[in-house]
């Protein structure tokens, strides 16, 4: 087969070009990693800091693993200076939401009733789903309930929870979420107890990923 | 063309916005409110001086059978590093603006720029044209995100302007909103157009009498 120069030209252009690309995201990549992951966690500790209970340690450093391996759920506990467990936090997914996963931080105390929540990420509509975020009255309704306390669901569906105006998917979803986060506090109460003591006295059960 | 000359050019006469009706859905998505605009915009204009500058550094080296693809690998790269960038030192922006970040690859008016401008120009020229085409495209950003935000919430960067008892027009957040807004925009636009061009005409005229006239006092002297 014939091969003319033209044709080997534009192979070596585009060769040199995904080159170079490649190589400059590489070099942005090593020098954003590092921040990057820092302002990840500095986001993260804000939203531990809204939602734990008073605390003294660091929930990230302390962070614990409950589950099977894939499906594992990152638990992070709070501590007051000795060491006393004051509450734990960990994120919960609401697959069904209006656009998308929405993404929520639970926060409670060790008896188990929530001490606040917080939406982590989110694709809602702005004005109308995003209520879940900028609505602290709607925010407040979860403060001190457990799964006793209140019907889960949104009052369209005879539940406790507001809807919005032109919005019931969304609290809809995040109120199942948060409904399945306390579920799943009832039944790893145990576990989380176990682990968040073996952190105490250094033994870190799940480190950092 | 002089510098000037191709600011004003990209800058207004040729608006990727308001005459070439390019980048419609950065446009449309991310203008919520105005500041949201203006950090759009500020990443395009970053993007489109990287793309601007590499496409004039490499015409006349890349055949122009592959032109495309390699404009958009370059395009493709400035995205990927100014949104990583951003994730890194604007981490709250960059999670607001999310999934409009990279689709900036896809926007028209940057792939545009690249084929009709940089790639026949001067490396200056091909500067001066990504600032002046990016802050034309910020300019319609800020100013839909304005226009949607000031009626949307009352607010205007943030900061109430009707006060707390305007009663928030929702639609004008939501997207029929965006394309309503647009629309007396570009409307706007078309008026002060209308106004420059008719100014120009009569300026023309006014040129043309005077010539006229020193043509008669010179025949006449």
């Amino acid at each position: 087969m014939k091969i003319d120069r033209e044709q080997i030209q534009m192979v070596v252009a585009l060769f040199v070009v995904a080159v170079i690309a490649a190589t400059l995201l590489g070099l942005t990549n090593i020098f954003t990693r590092g921040p990057i992951a820092q302002a990840e966690k500095e986001a993260l500790h804000r939203a531990l800091t809204q939602v734990l209970p008073a605390h003294a340690n660091d929930a990230q450093n302390d962070m614990f693993q409950v589950g099977e391996e894939k499906q594992a759920i990152r638990v992070y506990p709070g501590m007051d200076k000795t060491g006393h467990i004051s509450g734990f936090a960990w994120e919960v997914a609401a697959p069904d939401g209006y656009a998308g996963t929405i993404r929520i931080l639970v926060g409670v105390d060790p008896d188990g009733n929530i001490h606040a929540i917080r939406v982590t990420s989110h694709k809602e509509t702005p004005g109308l789903g995003d209520g879940i975020v900028n609505d602290t009255g709607w925010l407040a309704a979860f403060v001190e309930q457990d799964l006793e306390s209140r019907k889960w669901n949104v009052k369209k569906d005879g539940g406790d929870f507001d809807q919005f105006t032109g919005a019931t998917i969304t609290p809809r979803a995040v109120v199942k979420a948060v409904k399945g986060a306390l579920g799943f506090f009832n039944t790893n109460r145990e576990l989380m107890f176990a682990a968040a003591a073996e952190d105490k006295i250094g033994d870190k059960v799940g480190g950092q990923p | 063309m002089n510098k000037s000359e191709v600011f004003f050019d990209g800058f207004w006469h040729n608006n990727a916005i308001f005459a070439q009706l390019l980048g419609m859905c950065p446009l449309l998505g991310v203008t919520t409110s105005a500041e949201n605009g203006f950090w759009m915009g500020a990443a395009t204009v970053l993007v489109l001086l990287g793309s601007n500058l590499v496409v004039s550094l490499v015409r006349g080296v890349i055949p122009k059978n592959v032109r495309i693809p390699a404009y958009i690998t370059i395009i493709a790269a400035f995205v990927t590093i100014v949104g990583m960038a951003m994730n890194a030192w604007m981490h709250e922006m960059y999670l607001v603006l999310g999934l409009f970040i990279p689709l900036i690859v896809v926007n028209c008016a940057i792939l545009g720029r690249a084929e009709a401008f940089a790639s026949k120009n001067s490396i200056s020229d091909s500067l001066v044209d990504a600032i002046a085409v990016g802050a034309g495209f910020t300019l319609a950003l800020v100013l839909l995100g304005g226009v949607r935000e000031l009626f949307g919430q009352g607010e205007i960067f943030g900061m109430s302007v009707f006060g707390d008892s305007y009663p928030d027009m929702l639609m004008f957040i939501l997207p029929p909103g965006a394309f309503i807004a647009l629309g007396f925009i570009l409307a706007g636009v078309n008026l002060i157009n209308r106004k420059l061009k008719a100014r120009a005409k009569q300026q023309a005229q006014l040129l043309q009498m005077q010539a006229v006239q020193a043509e008669a006092v010179e025949v006449g002297s």
